[in-house]
């Protein structure tokens, strides 16, 4: 993202020569096709028949995966698992929980963890020490980390005679908190390389052009980082997107309400774990659907990606 | 025997870009030859084509008298100092200089033999155990080279070895590679865009331009008998000074007419120029400052004093010209001067063509 | 240099005191936990925030206890956890590092196409492929903890592979072409000169991935027989599920002791840690 064009790029191919290429060539079976068969393995055939399976009606993966061609037609049901899983409810509510958690989260870590990065840059005693403290919790995998703070909610809770899964409200806002607590530090992280990618001289220049420290960081610094910012900001939007572990382990969707058509919804389920749970379900077309979900999740979250890496390139031209 | 030859050799890249046309090169066993021409003039493809790293089109390239055309750069007895030294960061001094012997499984003690020899020969032997970052640039140099000075190789490829340094250090090194090559007795091939090193370094030139060789020469030949327009500007600093004129008929016979001046020239070959344009050659040193009028006058418009002599420039016949004269000449800025040519060193080049006439 | 006056150095001193205090605040929860893994069960919902007192310490008990809960030997899933992280990160440096090499040297359609096919699979959420995958793995017998590197290898190979090729534009083709005139085969100018060279960005990768492994959950919990291997997510979670009988003291200890190699290992390398992390983010 941050690439510097080479000046002087050499006459002959930059980043290939004959010389090097020619023995190599005849080694690919050495240096590539090992990692591309795990490749498949581990993702080209599980997407490719995942997309497939989105158009299936089955029970079990052998009745619509290996089969002749001719049997193709007896699985294949066309668009409607899609329609199925746009129509069901708790995919809805999970994706409106999503997105609603998503807007806050993105909001709160990126303005607490520029603010943080922007005091560790200010040359104070201990910055080093304070960076290694807020960059900690990120270390900590999603599970683990979701029981600390479960302990910590249930404790202040309970003096309320109330518990974290009672009431959804808690469960978002738990969740928040225990994001930021673990992504501030990461984020915060990406913010001071930020800061220090800033040049000196500018910020110099600023100064004798009388620039109290408030003008200096929105009027010079934040412009000259609007890509680290691009940058932080669809990270922490893609996480919250995906985010899995944490949501499973702190409220596994609890408090479950039953509508009025007899629908469980769970109010605090976000889109992953909706889609991994209705893999778990057992009606004839309950994969099917289930696949679709993960189908169109997959647009959405490619779709954030996409935007991203064209704001990043626009970014980056005008620099 | 190292001689190295070229046989028609062409040279075209996969985007359909040729560099080589038609080259035909001879280096003798020993010599010390300098390829040198601006940049993308084909010089360091020539180069690299004779290492092996870049494949021929067409054509046939000799090393002895062993076709190598399809011999690996490690099987063919040659030794290459890149641009950018191109030293292994993570290996010692002594690594980089070994590497390739301990891949040919050269005995241990053999190595180390061949490797104090180098650094002795370089005065490294300090530095054996630093890695390449704590070296200065001319001190990285100087592994570079002890890394082909190991292998003892019959041919030294050598491409731009000293346009990372400064001038300081780059004058040093000349005279260092040149004292290396008469200790080695090796063949040498030097590619550089500066006329200096390869005026003051080869012993023989090779001036390229657009993939095509201008002019193969000795130093001094290309210097007082430049082929063309190219290698006459390209060879000396300052350059030469060139001026339109045309050849005109006077009382004695043949003369160059430029701007109000008339220089007689006697000239049989020029008899066929007569009516026609040419272009006056006459390096720096050559053009005069008279006591009396002589060819013609002009104002001094900038006056470089370099200590030991003075650069003058001025204007004259739709030219911007440089005399180079003595410190001692009294001529300023602003100041009127009479000029003259040394006759005996006129250049005349056939505009159309570029060739040199005389 | 700005002179610092008497205002200057108070403001500092403010700053310095204010972010002590988040700090402090930052390492609470965990402090918390830490606190009561010493705590008697009963006292550890009622009373979180108490220091443990003469009736409720327990000493070492919990963490007795821990190591045996729910039947199965926390022991066993550290090693486990172990396993699976140092197979699938020392196949996917190796792997993905040789393949990055040939893909950014030769220019043949199938090297455009695997990297086109690795820049895709970044974007693609782990929902998307979890029940084919899973599927794939049992068929293939890769649910082991020896064989489910090959699929950390697969899934992950899209974002090392990028990481690598961006590293390997950097170097200076003169180099290799150095190490080809001193007679390197391909095999051994990798190993030899290129490899070395990517030392430092072997050490993010390796760090970025480590992560992921380590505290992966999903992935092995669907590849993996349970029953028999569990990595120390899978265990953990494991426990909170069979409702009823958690033992608070005993998940507070295992928590400690899941926290303990990760905070040890962060102290020793927190600067390769930090650089590795943030290095991923630019890149990615």
């Amino acid at each position: 993202m941050f690439k510097k064009k080479k000046a002087n790029a050499p006459a002959v191919g930059a980043h290939r020569s004959k010389l090097i290429t020619r023995p190599m060539r005849k080694m690919v079976w050495i240096f590539l096709i090992p990692t591309f068969l795990c490749f498949i393995i581990g993702f080209v055939w599980p997407f490719a028949s995942g997309v497939y399976l989105s158009f299936c009606e089955f029970k079990l993966i052998r009745e619509a995966l290996f089969i002749p061609i001719s049997k193709v037609k007896d699985v294949f049901v066309g668009f409607s698992n899609y329609v199925r899983a746009l129509q069901d409810p708790s995919f809805r509510k999970a994706f409106f929980y999503t997105a609603e958690y998503a807007v806050a989260s993105v909001l709160i870590i990126n303005v607490i963890s520029f603010f943080l990065a922007y005091l560790l840059t200010l040359k104070i005693k201990g910055s080093n020490i304070f960076r290694t403290v807020f960059f900690m919790p990120n270390l900590i995998g999603g599970i683990v980390l979701s029981y600390i703070w479960l302990l910590i909610f249930n404790g202040i809770l309970i003096h309320y005679g109330t518990y974290l899964t009672e009431n959804a409200t808690f469960g978002f806002w738990g969740l928040i908190i225990l994001m930021a607590w673990q992504q501030i530090g990461y984020m915060m992280i990406i913010y001071i390389a930020g800061f220090q990618s800033v040049s000196e001289e500018i910020l110099e220049a600023a100064r004798i052009d009388g620039a109290t420290k408030w003008q200096t960081l929105f009027k010079v610094i934040v412009p000259n980082m609007m890509t680290t910012i691009s940058v932080c900001m669809f990270l922490s939007l893609t996480n919250s997107f995906k985010l899995y572990d944490q949501n499973l382990a702190l409220t596994a969707g609890a408090p479950v309400i039953t509508t009025a058509e007899g629908t469980q919804i769970k109010m605090t389920e976000m889109l992953a774990l909706n889609i991994s749970s209705s893999f778990g379900k057992i009606n004839a077309w309950a994969k099917g659907t289930a696949q679709a979900k993960a189908v169109i999740f997959f647009l959405l979250v490619a779709a954030i990606s996409l935007i991203q890496l064209k704001v990043t390139r626009d970014k980056e031209v005008q620099q | 025997m190292a001689s190295i030859s070229f046989k028609n050799v062409n040279k075209t890249y996969e985007n359909g870009k040729t560099v080589i046309d038609g080259l035909n090169l001879d280096i003798n066993d020993k010599e010390f030859v300098v390829l040198v021409g601006p940049s993308g003039c084909g010089k360091s493809t020539t180069l690299r084509m004779i290492a092996g790293l870049e494949d021929l089109t067409a054509g046939e390239l000799y090393i002895g008298d062993r076709l190598v055309n399809n011999v690996e750069p490690k099987d063919r007895d040659i030794a290459f100092v890149f641009q950018s030294y191109a030293l292994y960061p993570h290996m010692t001094v002594y690594d980089n200089m070994a590497f390739a012997l301990t891949l040919s499984k050269t005995p241990k003690d053999e190595i180390d033999r061949r490797v104090r020899e180098a650094a002795q020969i370089l005065e490294l032997e300090e530095y054996l155990e630093r890695k390449p970052k704590a070296l200065s640039g001319g001190q990285r140099q100087r592994v570079a080279l002890g890394r082909a000075i190991v292998r003892n190789p019959k041919v030294f490829l050598l491409d731009e070895p000293l346009s990372n340094l400064d001038a300081k250090l780059r004058a040093g090194m000349r005279a260092q590679i040149s004292s290396l090559h008469k200790r080695l007795g090796t063949t040498f091939v030097y590619v550089t865009h500066d006329q200096t090193e390869a005026m003051t370094m080869g012993d023989r030139i090779c001036v390229m331009k657009a993939g095509y060789i201008q002019q193969y020469d000795t130093p001094q030949e290309l210097y007082n008998h430049p082929a063309n327009l190219f290698v006459a500007g390209f060879i000396g600093s300052p350059q030469m000074n060139f001026i339109n004129a045309e050849v005109v008929k006077d009382a004695d016979g043949l003369a160059l007419k430029f701007a109000n001046s008339i220089l007689p020239i006697s000239l049989e070959s020029l008899a066929a120029y007569e009516g026609k344009k040419v272009i006056i050659g006459i390096r720096p040193e050559h053009v005069k400052v008279s006591a009396v009028p002589a060819l013609f006058d002009a104002k001094v418009d900038i006056c470089e004093n370099m200590g030991s002599e003075k650069y003058l420039y001025f204007d004259y016949a739709g030219s911007r010209l440089i005399a180079r004269v003595p410190s001692e000449e009294e001529a300023v800025v602003d100041s009127d001067i009479h000029v003259d040519f040394d006759r005996n060193k006129i250049h005349l080049f056939d505009p159309v063509t570029e060739k040199a006439i005389i | 240099m700005k002179a610092t006056t008497k205002a200057d150095k108070i403001k500092a001193w403010a700053l310095t005191i204010f972010l002590t205090g988040v700090s402090l605040a930052w390492a609470m929860p965990i402090v918390i936990v830490l606190i009561n893994s010493f705590k008697s069960k009963g006292s550890i919902a009622t009373e979180t925030f108490k220091m443990p007192t003469a009736e409720t310490f327990v000493g070492l008990q919990n963490f007795t206890n821990g190591i045996t809960a729910g039947n199965y030997n926390f022991w066993k899933c550290v090693g486990y956890s172990v396993i699976i992280t140092v197979l699938s990160v020392s196949l996917i440096l190796v792997c993905t590092s040789m393949a990055a090499w040939y893909i950014t040297r030769v220019n043949s359609k199938f090297a455009k196409l695997v990297y086109t096919l690795c820049t895709f699979s970044m974007i693609v959420p782990f929902q998307m492929v979890q029940y084919t995958l899973s599927n794939t793995a049992n068929m293939l017998h890769l649910d082991t903890p020896y064989t489910i590197p090959i699929i950390y290898l697969g899934f992950g190979a899209g974002m090392a592979i990028f990481m690598f090729t961006g590293f390997i534009k950097q170097i200076p083709l003169e180099i290799e072409e150095a190490a080809v005139v001193d007679g390197c085969s391909p095999v051994q100018t990798f190993f030899k000169v290129v490899l070395p060279m990517l030392a430092p960005s072997m050490i993010s990768v390796g760090i970025l991935e480590a992560m992921w492994v380590w505290n992966d959950y999903l992935l092995p919990y669907l590849v993996l027989d349970i029953t028999k291997y569990r990595t120390i997510p899978i265990h953990i979670q494991y426990l909170r599920g069979s409702y009823g009988s958690v033992d608070m003291g005993a998940s507070m200890a295992l928590i400690i002791l899941a926290l303990l190699p990760v905070i040890i290992i962060y102290l020793f390398c927190q600067k390769y840690i930090i650089k590795g992390v943030a290095a991923g983010a630019v890149k990615g």
